[in-house]
């Protein structure tokens, strides 16, 4: 027998270097043409704290992570307690671990036909000079699933590239003496062989995919503030904007990188900050500004446990309130929401053209486990998206920056433009950009912004829509929570359910006439996301009346929901 | 201040040339002041600083005249020599107040413009250059001249009782 | 240079200041369009960013490029600008308590980051737009707001020693009654390379009528500026808080980084293929 996909994690503590493991696993087994994707839990500690890397290697492209995993692999049992519940074991899961790290904690024994294996990782590795248990560790894995060794020895030489000859002989002893010692444990099915590959593949994260999303997009200046789990985004920016004669500022705070990605764009450049809840609740003031002055700018918030301090290395769909509702005033913007990790380069790029087309700021709502979980993927297709901007070619006077257009998008003059200089203003303003607190004024500028990002044309781009087009029910979800319900879908149709998956991108505005017609014909609509609120089911709901029976799935992180759970509900209902 | 730097302009046409800057600067600041007190609504003010800032504008057109044909220096506004730190003919910004009575923008007027007659005045006095003494002398006559015309008018608008300045409305708070 | 020379009332609007008549701001305002007149600016390469307050109103007043944003974030607006926009000249206005209370983070590391532009501080010692409160640099005693009736009991903030222990690399302070002596210190701050920093003392006459004896406090005893940061720090030990002049012009090199293109945009990708 053989899998299409299995799930495996790695789990240490104090420099057991599973993260690293982890990637080579993963990237060995692109190399060997399977798909894949690596998430991560991480403990509070900034060095040598408990980790796991959590893998899903498969035959074919794959969103999200199972229900549970086949094989944990224990380096030592730190912390363990912790963050055992972010580690189910599928049915007849696989515990390896060591057994000088103490016997399996019985915490880690609760599920189905369990079965453990004891390898003596630090002895096997002891032996071999400079040998280490991550590489014993990864030359077992790759016995018990059929990866050819080859494969993660030129992943390794990659990863030790210029640390000499001996680094490389001692991990390919230990590569070699994990796989011996896979001969003792049987039972494990080991994955099928692989589709030929055509091309190249991709490995990449949800955040190095938003930044290449967005220079795709035109940016070419970024503003940044560390914070987790965002921060990857704008250290991958940092090298790569000047590639593209772009520029990325490190700032005082996050009020600072918002006002500066204001004034930039302000002086025509694209651009961009990434953020995560505190700093998106900062930034709330300032985005109104963009919203008031038209000024073209995108947040990417890369959404983590909240509220407050919250838990910020793991992940939770809980900003979509403040996204949505966080700007005072009645102060229209977009959200969006990136379906997958691949899909972050997508949907950030598309943003980035969203926000220059409509001149006001757009929010893309991703989170933790699309940012900083790694997928194979096949490269994204080119896209026409780049964002372009409405700038007057002539300019008559009085240049009305505010000029109160059918379609509410003003033609935005840009400094150094002969005829075109005005003042933006987040105070309400006229057609021409003076102040004015007259009802008529005000009344006019509310109409134009608001009609500008309701009247755009989104086009097919808002959501994902799959399944039976004769569905009798269907689950409406956004973000990381596609995976796990494009997987529920896919269990469900093989058990004979007629179902749709209805996965939405464009959060706001609520796409009604859209999403009313995606969901045609259905007499039950299950909203699923990871918040304690269900957000998205009341922002739905405000908005629109949904067809039929409308039940809701929403519980919070740190467990990101899975499958089986959407499945569940899909039977219950 | 810059009261070390004043010194006497040496040639006909740096005379002018602040002949020209003193007229125009006057101007300029009767126009923003009667901006300033029409947007605050006080018109009768507004209507009398717009006609200082006319006066003003025609002395500097005579004095434009002066220079037709003459190359006058360019000086960098910091660079003019005046015996206070603005234009002696630049009214005072801060002696403005939105209650102000048209009393109060004649006082403001007589004072710039016995500024100016007692700078033409004591060039005409004590300069070396001839031909700068007597224009300076004829300014200075000229400066006199308004300087009665704005007493006479003084006649028809007395000071305002002592509390001209009372508002029994609070200040608005405005951002 | 054009061949006609642009007059100082060319930059100006059509928009009237909302100013109450007296304002120091009208003379910094019309310092301005003196300055960029002097140096010859087409106004379209202009741009005057502000914040809020009486003085944040005063792009809207010019016929330059303007933003009027929101409280205390006209720096960062600002650097944005300029960083993004190098080719444009960039100035910031605002007052002290959009300057130096909400804004005050942004003025130290404006300070530090020493983008090539120049910042003016319009300080009347007051809140104008909410109705005279105290602001940082307000006298400890000062009993004129309702909010602390007592006075603000805390000594007021001293912009130039935090300037120049920020980093910034042209300090100077002028009176708005001298505004040909602060047309001087804008054009020679423009030219500076760097970020100038220009305190004026800009009086309120409507809730610090007092103000108006600034005039005979003024003095200038800043005389020559010094590249010399010790030199500046003596000076600044002895000042009153109305000394004037240019104190500091440093030749600290200007952050502005700047890339050419190396790579076309589909290249990127590359660096994940796997």
């Amino acid at each position: 027998m053989t899998l299409s996909s299995v799930s495996i994690a790695l789990t240490g503590s104090g420099g057991a270097g599973v993260m690293t493991a982890g990637q080579i696993l993963l990237d060995a087994a692109a190399k060997a043409g399977f798909y894949g994707l690596m998430g991560r839990t991480l403990g509070p500690q900034i060095r040598g704290g408990e980790s796991a890397a959590l893998l899903r290697l498969a035959t074919g492209p794959v969103d999200g992570p199972d229900d549970g995993y086949d094989i944990l692999l224990a380096f030592d049992w730190g912390n363990i307690e912790r963050f055992q519940d972010e580690l189910p074991l599928n049915t007849g899961g696989l515990i390896i671990a060591d057994p000088h790290q103490g016997a399996v904690p019985d915490i880690m024994l609760t599920g189905d036909d369990i079965r453990t294996a004891m390898v003596p990782f630090h002895d096997l590795a002891k032996p071999i000079a400079g040998g280490r248990v991550n590489m014993v560790g990864l030359g077992l894995i790759a016995a018990l699933i059929g990866l050819d060794p080859a494969f993660l020895l030129d992943r390794v030489a990659r990863q030790l590239a210029g640390k000499g000859e001996a680094a490389l002989e001692a991990s390919r002893a230990a590569l070699a003496a994990g796989a011996a010692a896979a001969a003792d444990i049987a039972g494990v099915s080991p994955l099928a062989a692989p589709a030929p590959r055509t091309g190249d593949r991709w490995s990449i994260t949800g955040n190095d995919a938003a930044g290449l999303g967005a220079i795709q997009g035109g940016v070419r200046f970024c503003a940044a503030y560390p914070i987790t789990p965002a921060t990857d985004i704008l250290e991958w920016l940092a090298p790569n904007l000047p590639k593209v004669g772009g520029t990325l500022v490190q700032c005082e705070d996050e009020l600072a990188s918002i006002n500066m990605i204001i004034g930039s764009s302000f002086g025509g450049t694209p651009s961009l900050t990434a953020t995560s809840g505190p700093g998106l609740a900062l930034m709330t003031e300032s985005l109104g500004l963009a919203v008031a002055s038209e000024t073209p700018v995108v947040v990417v918030n890369v959404q983590r446990g909240g509220p407050s301090t919250g838990i910020p290395t793991k992940s939770e769909q809980a900003d979509l309130n403040i996204a949505v509702n966080g700007l005072h005033g009645d102060a229209p913007h977009v959200v969006t929401a990136p379906l997958s990790i691949g899909d972050c380069l997508f949907t950030t790029q598309w943003s980035v053209h969203l926000a220059e087309a409509m001149q006001t700021a757009v929010i893309v709502l991703s989170d933790q486990t699309l940012g900083q979980s790694r997928a194979i993927i096949d490269p994204p297709a080119d896209l026409a998206f780049v964002g372009k901007r409405r700038v007057p070619e002539r300019i008559e006077a009085p240049y009305e920056r505010y000029a109160v257009t059918a379609d509410g998008v003003s033609p935005m003059a840009l400094p150094g433009q002969e005829g075109g200089a005005y003042t933006g203003d987040g105070l309400e303003h006229d057609p021409v950009g003076h102040p004015s607190t007259q009802t008529a004024h005000h009344q006019a500028q509310l109409d134009k912004r608001r009609r500008k990002v309701e009247g755009f044309d989104y086009g097919d781009h808002w959501a994902e829509v799959d399944g039976d087009p004769d569905a009798d029910i269907a689950i409406v979800t956004w973000g990381s929570t596609a995976a796990p319900a494009r997987e529920a879908m896919a269990r469900a149709r093989a058990l004979g359910f007629k179902v749709r998956l209805v996965a939405v991108r464009l959060i706001h505005p609520v796409p009604v006439d859209r999403l009313r017609y995606a969901l045609s014909g259905v007499s039950r609509v299950l909203v699923v996301e990871q918040n304690h609120d269900g957000q998205y089911w009341r922002h739905l709901r405000a908005h629109m009346d949904l067809p039929g029976t409308v039940a809701a799935l929403h519980r919070p992180g740190p467990v990101g929901l899975r499958p089986r759970e959407i499945l569940a509900r899909l039977q219950s209902q | 201040m810059r009261m070390d730097t004043v010194s006497p302009m040496d040639t006909l046409e740096d005379f002018i040339a602040h002949a020209i800057a003193l007229e125009e600067d006057s101007a300029i600041r009767f126009d923003d002041m009667a901006d300033a007190l029409d947007v605050h609504q006080n018109h009768e003010v507004t209507v009398l600083f717009r006609k200082m800032a006319h006066f003003s504008r025609l002395h500097l057109a005579e004095a434009q005249k002066l220079a037709e044909g003459l190359t006058l220096p360019r000086f960098k506004p910091w660079e003019y020599k005046w015996p206070q730190a603005e234009p002696p003919e630049t009214p005072e910004l801060d002696a403005t107040h939105y209650l102000m009575t048209p009393h109060h923008a004649l006082v403001m007027a007589l004072e710039s413009e016995k500024r100016g007659h007692a700078y033409y005045a004591g060039l005409a006095q004590s300069h070396a250059n001839a031909r700068i003494r007597e224009l300076a002398q004829e300014f200075a006559e000229e400066e006199a001249e308004h300087v009665a015309l704005l007493e006479a008018m003084m006649a028809k608008y007395p000071a305002p009782p002592a509390d001209w300045d009372e508002d029994m409305d609070p200040p608005v708070s405005v951002d | 240079m054009d061949a006609v020379v642009a007059k100082p009332q060319s930059f100006k609007s059509d928009l009237k200041p909302v100013w109450c008549p007296g304002c120091g701001d009208f003379a910094v305002l019309s310092a301005i369009t003196r300055t960029l007149t002097e140096l010859g600016l087409p106004p379209r390469e202009v741009a005057l960013i502000s914040g809020i307050g009486c003085s944040s109103r005063l792009p809207a007043y010019t016929s330059v490029y303007g933003f009027h944003g929101v409280h205390g974030r006209a720096l960062p607006l600002a650097s944005g600008l300029k960083l993004a926009r190098p080719d444009l000249t960039v100035l910031s206005v605002g007052g002290d308590g959009d300057g130096f209370s909400i804004g005050g983070n942004h003025f130290v590391h404006a300070c530090r980051r020493n983008v090539d532009l120049t910042y003016i501080v319009m300080d009347n010692s007051v809140y104008g737009m909410t109705k005279g409160q105290a602001s940082p640099t307000t006298e400890a005693d000062w009993t004129g707001s309702k909010l602390t009736p007592e006075g603000p009991g805390l000594a007021p903030f001293r912009p130039l020693e935090m300037a120049l222990s920020s980093g910034a690399s042209f300090i100077a302070r002028a009176f708005s009654g001298d505004p040909l002596e602060l047309t001087r210190q804008l054009c020679a701050a423009i030219e500076h390379r760097g970020f100038s920093f220009v305190h004026v003392l800009s009086p309120c006459v409507t809730y610090r009528p007092e103000q108006k004896g600034w005039r005979a406090r003024v003095h200038g005893s800043f005389e020559a500026p010094t590249a010399d940061r010790r030199e500046a720090f003596l000076r600044l030990l002895d000042d009153d808080g109305f000394a004037t002049g240019i104190l500091y012009q440093g030749r600290e090199t200007p952050f502005q980084p700047t890339a050419q293109a190396t790579a076309p945009v589909a290249a990127l990708g590359a660096q994940f293929a796997v």
